[in-house]
């Protein structure tokens, strides 16, 4: 049995009888661990396991960018001898302390982040593969690196659907392995759950990948396109008066034949198709390379949800999974939205009609018999959907259903706030909610109209207001014009960095001439809302950073226009180049990010990707100037993401909101044994400058996230004229926004190169009068003082195995 | 007198420990006891009103400022020993004995802090908490759970109230 491989074989005696085998268990990756074993350069770590990185490359990162723990709460409730007490430190009566107890809360949600991405690819891989067979290829653009993070992993590189299920199955058991872990009585030392949480994030973008590979190749999403078009954004884009068919969540399968009915029945014009997350941004994508109707509209994020809903413009919902909130049926209810669950990871206790007749389906839920139904079956997913929308769209319009209070209701919601301030205290952004309803009541709105986009849309103010005032229709009522005026553009996501731009780019980045890559990727729950992330981008986008960008932080981006009207991703191209905005795609496109820097690696350096990663990731950390952000990360999967970019060696900034995920990485800047690495040269130790100082931290504001960014970019190896360039960009943001020149600047300085051009003689100046350091006025040269060397040959490594004396 | 030692209800932080509600009196006599205090602002200290407070207890209390968040920017030019660093960054170092602190001289042993969202402060010092002896007193306009004494929740002009008397007894 284990010789058999995948495929198929008839048993001749057996005449006219065919016997097919789709798998077999195992098979498919004995034979990819044996073609893997055949790699002649592959590294030490093919098809990794729970140990696999510890000790050669996750100790090392952890002993230098420790974990913080900061405990959400002081009890462990987890198993049935609790709960127990764990405040300072204590022990519970498993023998969990509160760093082991946090550490494995923490890494208990980036192993549901991996699995949301991995199950979410499994559901993909085989549908697409039932569809299209496992012959389709990979075609994903100009690229021969198709699947870097697979690559790493597993050693393989798939040509087609079916060469990716050995990858897929590689998760899928490591995934198991690990939430084994957090059982009670398993793991308890809390840097043995980092070090399992970091690899748990490098399975999360082989998932991520797997994900946008398959839908990349199968629904002719833009394949490494700069020029995938422009695509609507934002409430104020949907035509109120057709039919409108709202889609919310992650995963596009199901609604691809949504789209493909409506093209089929003539009815593009005729309604609306328009969602909220990701699967709006890839339904955007779906079909782009002939670029026909219909057009899907992306409104917006998780924080739309409610507000779409209690706006009451959708005559249908349809769910799939992951960033669904769990109140949609009710909310919907009691505006006759039919909703229909189509994916089996959300069914809402609906009634299951799979098996259903669509005709009688549409029946029910047109008499509103059913609040809503459970609908797996693709085809019929796809007539039920738009048929039931038109049906919906004329009923709902006839008896004249709206949310929106009416003038007479708002005052007298208004009038009746008592300004008991419980609002302000349930509400996770703090918002002054008792203020501006004071100034509403003297007739000034325009403090409540500011809360319309720092409100993230969860109602607990509604749930603590004792005199039941539904705050959050208030506010949407005095924002009804900004939310009609909420219309901007996003590029569709274009899908990987092509193998090209990393050959054209590779050299800018490694030598620092383009300042870094500056990744801003989704989630909304940010503490002053949505235009943070558009301030951010656009200030990085004016120094040429790359910016590259996923999710909601990419529809947020877009939200926004400058003074003559233009959104960013109309004012900077969309090329993985100096100056370049780059929308890679929906959350599951964050594998391209970690992708590119892999391939920095593996195409401009030559290092070898197969079973690989401590090498690839090593170079990455001290070379390649990329820094994350994610500033209003709130789910399991923005954790995972997030720890998948660490491991990398790519720092992440996060919003102030991130604290709650319980741990940050961050180095002792002041500690200077922590800031030596190896010359590969020749085994030497070298001092380097405490860069990066994070590789995961929070922020308070965006104005600080900036230069914490363009800091995170300077790595040990820039030559002089990068040093420079990266310096500069730090100190003048520094100064913009903290009102100061920072305070360590010199610590970054190995010679009079490095300095900032404009403002090198009064640096210099400043080296000798504060730091001592000796200065040759006639040459204008260093003559002492630096810790750090500069040497343009030194090959700065964590790896003492790299080094050739090793 | 604001009582400042009421409306401890919050949405923060969980668990059975929760921080001891103290007076502008008290505050103001154990922040004078504090052989090495530090004052951690955030960034809500942009308002005018908190920022007038902030420089006049630095001031008076001669506490340099650990400006953390963008609050550097409005303190640059008031005359304060005021230096920036991340709040998150500030949170592990203060649990690190052998930091040396802003000036080198080494830790702290007394944290004020004021100017911050409730639920990003409680984040920070949950650390200091579990981890560390360090005490750390807030005087916020939300009840702080994980410091380890703060006012209550209270209204902005009771806040205010509250910082007067604080600074008159400095």
């Amino acid at each position: 049995m284990s010789k058999l491989t995948t495929g198929s074989f008839s048993i001749e005696d057996l005449e006219s009888v065919q016997i097919t085998i789709n798998n077999i268990v195992g098979a498919a990756k004995e034979a990819a661990e044996e073609k893997a074993k055949e790699l002649e350069k592959a590294g030490p770590t093919l098809f990794p396991g729970l140990e696999s990185y510890r000790d050669d490359w996750n100790f090392k990162l952890l002993d230098r960018y420790e974990p913080v723990i900061t405990p959400m709460c002081d009890q462990c409730c987890y198993c049935t001898y609790g709960p127990c007490d764990l405040s300072g430190n204590k022990r519970g009566a498993c023998g969990i302390d509160m760093l082991g107890h946090n550490g494995r809360e923490f890494f208990l949600r980036v192993i549901t982040g991996t699995a949301c991405h991995a199950a979410h690819g499994r559901h993909l891989l085989d549908h697409l593969i039932e569809t299209f067979g496992e012959d389709l290829p990979l075609n994903l653009g100009q690229s021969n690196v198709l699947t870097p993070n697979i690559t790493i992993s597993t050693g393989l590189s798939p040509k087609n659907l079916g060469e990716i299920k050995p990858a897929m199955e590689f998760v899928e058991e490591q995934l198991t392995q690990l939430l084994a872990t957090v059982h009670a009585g398993q793991e308890s030392a809390e840097i043995d759950y980092d070090s399992k949480a970091l690899f748990s994030g490098s399975l999360d973008h082989v998932g991520m990948e797997i994900s946008d590979v398959v839908q990349v190749a199968a629904y002719d999403f833009p394949k490494a396109d700069p020029e995938a078009p422009l695509i609507e954004i934002g409430m104020g884009t949907i035509d109120k008066s057709k039919p409108f068919l709202c889609v919310i969540g992650h995963n596009v399968g199901g609604v691809t034949y949504m789209m493909d009915y409506m093209e089929e029945h003539d009815l593009t014009d005729k309604m609306e198709i328009a969602g909220l997350c990701c699967t709006a941004i890839d339904l955007s994508r779906y079909k782009e390379a002939d670029r026909r109707p219909p057009y899907a509209k992306v409104i917006g994020s998780m924080s739309k949800e409610l507000k779409v809903i209690r706006s009451g413009m959708p005559d249908v919902i349809v769910v799939d999974e992951q960033c669904v909130r769990g109140d949609i049926v009710p909310e919907a209810q009691k505006l006759k939205i039919p909703v229909i669950a189509s994916n089996a990871k959300i069914m809402y206790g609906l009634p299951n009609r799979t098996d259903a007749n669509v005709d009688d389906v549409v029946e029910e839920l047109k008499s509103g018999a059913i609040p809503g139904c459970v609908m797996l079956d693709y085809d019929k997913l796809g007539e039920l959907c738009i048929r039931l929308t038109m049906e919906m769209g004329p009923i709902r319009d006839a008896e004249g259903i709206t949310a929106i209070p009416t003038d007479e209701e708002f005052a007298d919601w208004v009038a009746k706030c008592a300004d008991c301030g419980a609002c302000m205290i349930a509400c996770p952004e703090e918002l002054d909610i008792p203020e501006a309803m004071g100034f509403a009541k003297e007739g000034d709105f325009s403090y409540l109209e500011e809360l319309h986009d720092q409100c993230i849309g969860c109602r607990r103010c509604e749930q603590v207001c004792k005199k039941e005032i539904p705050i959050l229709n208030i506010i949407e009522k005095v924002a009804q014009k900004q939310i009609a005026e909420e219309k901007g553009w996003m590029r569709a996501g274009r899908g990987q960095v092509s193998d090209a731009e990393i050959r054209a780019e590779g050299l800018n980045l490694v030598m620092g001439t383009t300042p870094g890559i500056i990744a801003i990727i989704g989630c909304p729950n940010y503490a002053e809302g949505t235009k943070d992330v558009y301030y951010i981008a656009e200030e990085f986008l004016k120094r040429n950073f790359i910016v590259v960008t996923t999710g909601c932080g990419a529809m947020d981006i877009g939200m926004f226009k400058d003074e003559d009207g233009k959104t960013l991703y109309e004012r900077f191209p969309g090329g993985f180049e100096c100056g370049g905005l780059v929308n890679i795609g929906s959350c599951v496109s964050n594998a391209h990010i970690t992708g590119a820097a892999e391939k920095v690696a593996a195409i401009f350096a030559q290092r070898t990707l197969e079973g690989n990663l401590a090498e690839i990731s090593d170079y990455i950390l001290n070379r390649v100037g990329a820094c994350g952000l994610a500033w209003g990360a709130f789910s399991q999967k923005a954790s995972s993401i997030g720890t998948g970019c660490n491991i990398l060696g790519i720092p992440a900034v996060l919003g102030p909101h991130s604290s709650k995920y319980r741990r940050a990485l961050i180095a002792k800047t002041y500690e200077e044994d922590k800031w030596k690495v190896y010359d590969a040269r020749n085994g030497q130790e070298m001092p380097i400058p405490p860069a990066p100082e994070f590789l995961l931290t929070t922020a308070e504001t965006w104005q600080e996230a900036i230069p914490m960014m363009a800091k995170a970019c300077i790595r040990p190896s820039d030559n002089s004229m990068g040093r420079s360039i990266k310096l500069t960009h730090w100190m003048e943001l520094h100064k913009k926004y903290l009102g100061k020149d920072p305070e360590d600047w010199w610590k970054f300085v190995r010679n009079e190169a490095d300095l900032p051009l404009a403002k090198r003689e009064a640096l210099l100046k400043e080296l000798e009068s504060k730091h001592g350091w000796e200065i040759d006025w006639k040459k204008k040269k260093i003559i002492s003082g630096p810790k750090i060397k500069f040497d343009v040959s030194a090959q700065p490594t964590n790896l003492k195995r790299l080094c050739k004396e090793a | 007198m604001v009582d400042t030692a009421k409306n401890t209800k919050l949405f923060t932080s969980y668990g059975v420990s929760t921080s001891k509600t103290v007076t502008p009196e008290i505050a103001a006599k154990l922040i004078s006891k504090a052989k090495r205090p530090l004052l951690m602002v955030g960034t809500l200290t942009l308002d005018p009103e908190l920022l007038d407070r902030v420089v006049k207890i630095s001031k008076t209390a001669n506490i340099p400022i650990a400006a953390t968040g963008s609050s550097l920017a409005s303190l640059a030019d008031k005359d304060v020993d005021a230096e920036y660093i991340n709040a998150h960054m500030l949170g592990f170092y203060l649990t690190d004995p052998n930091w040396p602190g802003l000036d080198g001289n080494g830790n702290y042993d007394t944290v004020i802090v004021l100017g911050f969202k409730k639920f990003y402060i409680n984040q920070v010092l949950s650390a200091a908490k579990n981890f560390s002896n360090l005490k750390t007193i807030a005087i916020e306009r939300g009840y702080i759970q994980n410091a380890t004494m703060s006012f209550g929740n209270l209204s902005k002009a009771d806040h205010y109230a509250a910082l007067d008397e604080l600074i008159d007894l400095l």
